[in-house]
């Protein structure tokens, strides 16, 4: 176990390799309660929303979900999270367990004027995901819901077992899957009926290796509050709004129109070994960046890692060379994702 | 958690095993060190003919959360490697004490044995760590 932001976590329950591969060829249910869970009501939360986050409310609808970042002014990142629309006048928020504090903070030092009311339900709910191939044939016969009227990044809310669940198509490893909020008081009950559906439980290790092959962004490695989201490749996620003003909106325009200094690229190694987050990035002996996310890929079998590098370097198949402890191993610039199901 | 900790062999409070046998010794790390790893991904070991002073480090071990070192645990000159785990790292987490050994060298100083813990002696550092 292992003190993440603090909650007392399992790194792995058996063997990362194991579980990650359970949940690439069958299901993994990973307790994710250490992340915060905010409700924000009120008439003004979409325009609200609007202005603190950089991807579009307008491209969402009631009963579905949207990933973004919220930003400062220069453009680095509060925190990236998950919205889910349930009514336009209420909003069911994810964001990450370390920075639960901070973005409670921030978003209500923004919240003005307009009708808003930010509850923090992280600590009475619990969050599990429910991730991997079989997920839908495991989970349907223990739900009151038909889990195929379920979209990808749609949710709905039912009973497990006659227990009221808040239930996404959403996840962070590269497979189908759910994600599930309730009530503590059915954690544990919840929690069992999954794994005896067959699913293998997953720790943060596997949960890490699954969405580094998946190259999905995690705070504090690829973005953070001196990393953009362009840096950081999702600039997909930076929106034009037309005439809506948003926090960082100037900066991210410019830099998405223009590009960056430096670009997270895809990294593998031509020789053996491992690479892992802050080595150094080297072009003939010189220092170009650092890695962001590294290590071992189960379903690879092979090292692979994300790298915050100078812009000159970005193109696929430029060899560097990357420090490793007391030496320089050969690497390789390659495509992204590593690995995805869906 | 119950660990395997074989009789026969010598410890080191850095998480080796050694098996003496004449004037060689087999190498490896304990189950405790393969089960703090976790899963086992790549092991850099040294050249065969290599002399090493006791203490140096000998190769890395990288897991997939974390990467150890082999510290050798009596001077002398490696006499053979473990060619298979260059493939096959995982054995090192299935069987720490047999076909997941290390190394053997020939050691160079007798009196140095004296220094390598009993099973007991070992026993009670891992305890303590825990």
């Amino acid at each position: 176990m292992v003190d993440f932001a603090g909650f007392s976590m399992p790194v792995q329950y058996d063997s990362i390799i194991k579980e990650h591969e359970a949940v690439r060829s069958k299901a993994g249910v990973f307790d994710v309660s250490h992340m915060g869970e905010f409700l924000l009501e009120g008439e003004g939360v979409i325009n609200f929303l609007q202005y603190v986050m950089i991807n579009d409310l307008n491209l969402l609808e009631p009963s579905k979900g949207q990933y973004s970042c919220m930003c400062y002014d220069n453009g680095t990142v509060v925190d990236d999270l998950v919205y889910y629309e349930e009514n336009p006048n209420r909003f069911r928020m994810i964001v990450n367990a370390s920075n639960v504090e901070k973005d409670f903070q921030w978003l209500n030092e923004h919240i003005g004027s307009r009708n808003v009311k930010i509850t923090n339900l992280s600590s009475v709910r619990s969050r599990l995901a429910f991730q991997g191939p079989k997920s839908d044939e495991y989970l349907q016969p223990l739900v009151d819901l038909d889990l195929n009227s379920i979209s990808r990044f749609y949710f709905a809310n039912g009973n497990l077992n006659k227990a009221p669940i808040f239930i996404a198509r959403t996840g962070y490893t590269g497979e189908r899957g759910f994600e599930l909020s309730f009530d503590n008081v059915y954690a544990e009950k919840i929690w069992s009926n999954l794994i005896q559906t067959g699913a293998s439980p997953a720790g943060l290790g596997a949960r890490d290796s699954l969405r580094l092959e998946a190259t999905y962004s995690l705070y504090g490695h690829e973005i953070n509050d001196s990393i953009t989201p362009v840096e950081a490749g999702l600039f997909w996620l930076v929106k034009p709004k037309e005439g809506i003003e948003y926090i960082g909106k100037k900066i991210l325009i410019e830099q998405k129109t223009h590009g960056t200094e430096r670009i997270i690229v895809g990294l593998n190694l031509l020789e053996r070994g491992i690479i892992r987050e802050n080595f150094k990035i080297f072009k003939e002996n010189v220092e170009i960046g650092h890695v962001t996310s590294g290590g071992y890929s189960p379903t690879l079998k092979k090292t692979i890692g994300l790298g915050l590098i100078k812009k000159e370097y970005k193109e696929i198949g430029t060899k560097l060379e990357i420090q490793v402890r007391n030496k320089n191993l050969k690497g390789i610039v390659v495509s992204t994702p590593f690995f995805r199901n869906v | 958690m119950d660990y395997e900790f074989p009789d026969n062999l010598k410890y080191t409070k850095t998480h080796e095993w050694v098996r003496i046998e004449d004037k060689t010794a087999t190498v490896g790390i304990t189950d405790y060190a393969q089960h703090q790893l976790g899963d086992i991904v790549y092991i850099e070991l040294p050249e065969k003919g290599a002399n090493l002073e006791r203490q140096k480090s000998a190769g890395e071990i990288e897991s997939v959360k974390a990467v150890g070192e082999l510290l050798i645990p009596l001077s002398g000159k490696i006499i053979e490697i473990n060619s298979t785990l260059v493939d096959n790292p995982e054995v090192v987490n299935s069987s720490p004490y047999g076909s997941g050994w290390m190394l053997k060298l020939e050691y160079k100083n007798e009196l140095e044995i004296n220094d390598l813990l009993s099973v007991e002696d070992y026993k009670r550092i891992v305890e303590e760590e825990n």
